[in-house]
């Protein structure tokens, strides 16, 4: 894959610390103290209790495909198609649904258990940039 | 209800201020006032179109007294319209003009056009990943729904074929040589499981619609068309925490409170203008407004009995983000849409985009009103 020009992620302020611990290879969510309820993308407030406090916890980086896609056009700069993109439900809270890349020869199907793959992609200068990736799961 | 359109075109070679102005004065003409008459403006866009102060100026209104810019694409295009209508039922504007104006075929591409795509929502966690079109965002909806329900590529073809075949009939469509289920199945993939015939068109076009009071519309042109509800949901965009289930859409929710508005259900919908960026949304949608149980919308298009999309629609007519739903409606209640006319159609359902990309929907209920 081309990455010479492929978008990189801008963090803003609720996402700055998520990206951080993925380019060190650390798969963490926020987790509301008051109430459990684990929240992606990163939020301020828990829209379950309305808590303003919170933890970064690791979670285990496993889950469900619900969803995949092969993008036969390349609709984005540095993307050669045709590729994958696959949408997982976390163990730790199913209605936290994450893109990713993918990560195996065999294609994903939807119901596929999988696991967290930490996708380095060289982009342009600067510190690496780390996404979220899925290959199936190794249990 | 006034409707204005101007053609639909692949290059229309001028601006989106241009455009708008020619459906805003379409639309006036087709009500019977002049635009100087206008007191009220409501328009959604996504960095991609003529602001509405751009729009309000080029009218010549100084004093507007109702003036709505939303952000959003297909899920805002009903919900306009329905501002519109609170604001002229409360007094607030006697006429305001409702209009979309894109050039989405020769000046903001959804994709493809090398820029990076509008920053519709949340896009740190999908550009990176080569995901951000309305293409992939439907193909992940697209691909739950065919695992969930075992809906197939045939399901999606046969409401392909059947806009194209209702397309064949209005002269304003771009596309209208029918296609057959061999085309559909060997057309090339753009993201699976979606093929070419899944996908709107990409158009150049603008449409406008004039609301005012019932009261009013009564001594206007046409017979009046009435919005008898209207309803905006959403909540959740395709990437948040509370959306597991990518196979209902927001309109499940909200389509309860649009049919209790209405003191209508879907048995009393007599032709539907369903938004239909891609095929499987209108499959969704089918379910989501009752008109048949989940799961079961492949079997109930097949069956052939429920007209939807008598125009085409954003598959084969052309794609002006839901308002040409809108004025499509509009045209089947008054009884003039000529060839594609369903017959005894007083009730008419139109849908915006169901709520998938951005979190928000809409839709209204029409129904055919009464000239003084
Ligand atoms: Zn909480």
């Amino acid at each position: 894959m081309s990455d010479v020009e492929r978008l990189i992620p801008y963090p803003d302020r609720d996402s700055v610390l998520w990206w951080a611990a993925l380019a060190r290879h650390e798969f963490v969510q926020q987790r509301c103290d008051d109430c459990g309820t684990w929240r992606w993308p990163p939020r301020a407030m828990c829209s379950g209790c309305g808590s303003f406090t919170w933890t970064w916890q690791p979670a285990a980086g496993r889950g469900t495909v619900i969803s995949c896609i092969r993008t036969h056009h390349a609709f984005l700069p540095g993307f050669e198609a045709p590729y994958f993109t696959v949408f997982v439900s976390i163990d730790e809270q199913a209605d936290i649904v994450m893109p990713g890349t993918w990560h195996h020869a065999d294609p994903p199907q939807v119901g596929l258990r999988v696991q967290v793959f930490f996708d380095d992609i060289d982009v342009r200068e600067g510190a690496p940039v780390t996404l979220v990736g899925w290959q199936p799961a190794d249990d | 209800m006034g409707v204005g359109y101007t053609d639909f075109m692949k290059n229309s070679g001028v601006s989106t201020l241009a455009l708008a102005l020619q459906a805003i004065h379409a639309a006036c003409d087709d009500a019977g006032i002049s635009f100087k008459q206008l007191d009220g403006v409501a328009t959604h866009r996504v960095g991609d179109s003529v602001q509405g102060a751009v729009v309000l100026n080029a009218l010549g209104m100084v004093d507007p007294k109702f003036y709505v810019d939303q952000f959003g694409g297909g899920s805002a295009s009903h919900t306009v319209v329905g501002q519109a209508a609170m604001a002229v039922a409360t007094g607030v504007a006697d006429y305001v003009v409702c209009w979309r104006a894109i050039n989405a075929r020769s000046e903001y591409r959804m994709g493809g056009t090398g820029r990076p795509p509008p920053d519709v929502v949340e896009f740190q966690y999908q550009t990176p990943y080569g995901y951000a079109t309305p293409p992939q965002q439907f193909a992940s909806m697209a691909s739950a729904y065919m695992a969930k329900y075992g809906a197939t590529r045939e399901d999606f073809g046969r409401v392909a074929i059947r806009q194209r075949d209702n397309a064949s009939r209005n002269e304003r469509a771009m596309m209208r040589t029918p296609i057959t289920m061999d085309d559909y199945l060997s057309s090339r993939w753009i993201v699976e499981p979606l093929c070419l015939f899944d996908c709107c068109l990409e158009t150049d076009a603008a449409i406008a619609v004039v609301v005012t009071s019932a009261e009013r519309a009564r001594d206007l042109k046409h017979t009046p068309v009435l919005v008898s509800g209207a309803a905006w949901g959403g909540g959740h965009t395709l990437y948040s925490n509370h959306r597991e289930d990518l196979t209902t859409s927001a309109a499940a929710a909200m389509s309860k409170r649009l049919y209790a508005m209405a003191g209508a259900g879907p048995e009393d919908i007599d032709v539907g203008c369903i938004y239909d960026a891609f095929t499987p949304l209108v499959l969704v949608q089918l379910e989501d407004y009752g008109f048949c149980a989940k799961g079961e919308a492949g079997a109930f298009v097949a069956e052939g009995t429920f007209p939807f999309n008598p125009h085409g629609g954003h598959l084969s007519a052309g794609y002006v983000h839901g308002i040409n739903h809108i004025a499509e409606a509009v045209e089947q209640l008054r009884g003039n849409a000529g060839a594609r006319q369903v017959a005894g159609a007083e009730v008419a359902l139109s849908t915006g985009q169901s709520g998938y990309v951005a979190g928000s929907s809409s839709a209204l209920i029409l129904r055919k009103g009464e000239q003084s």
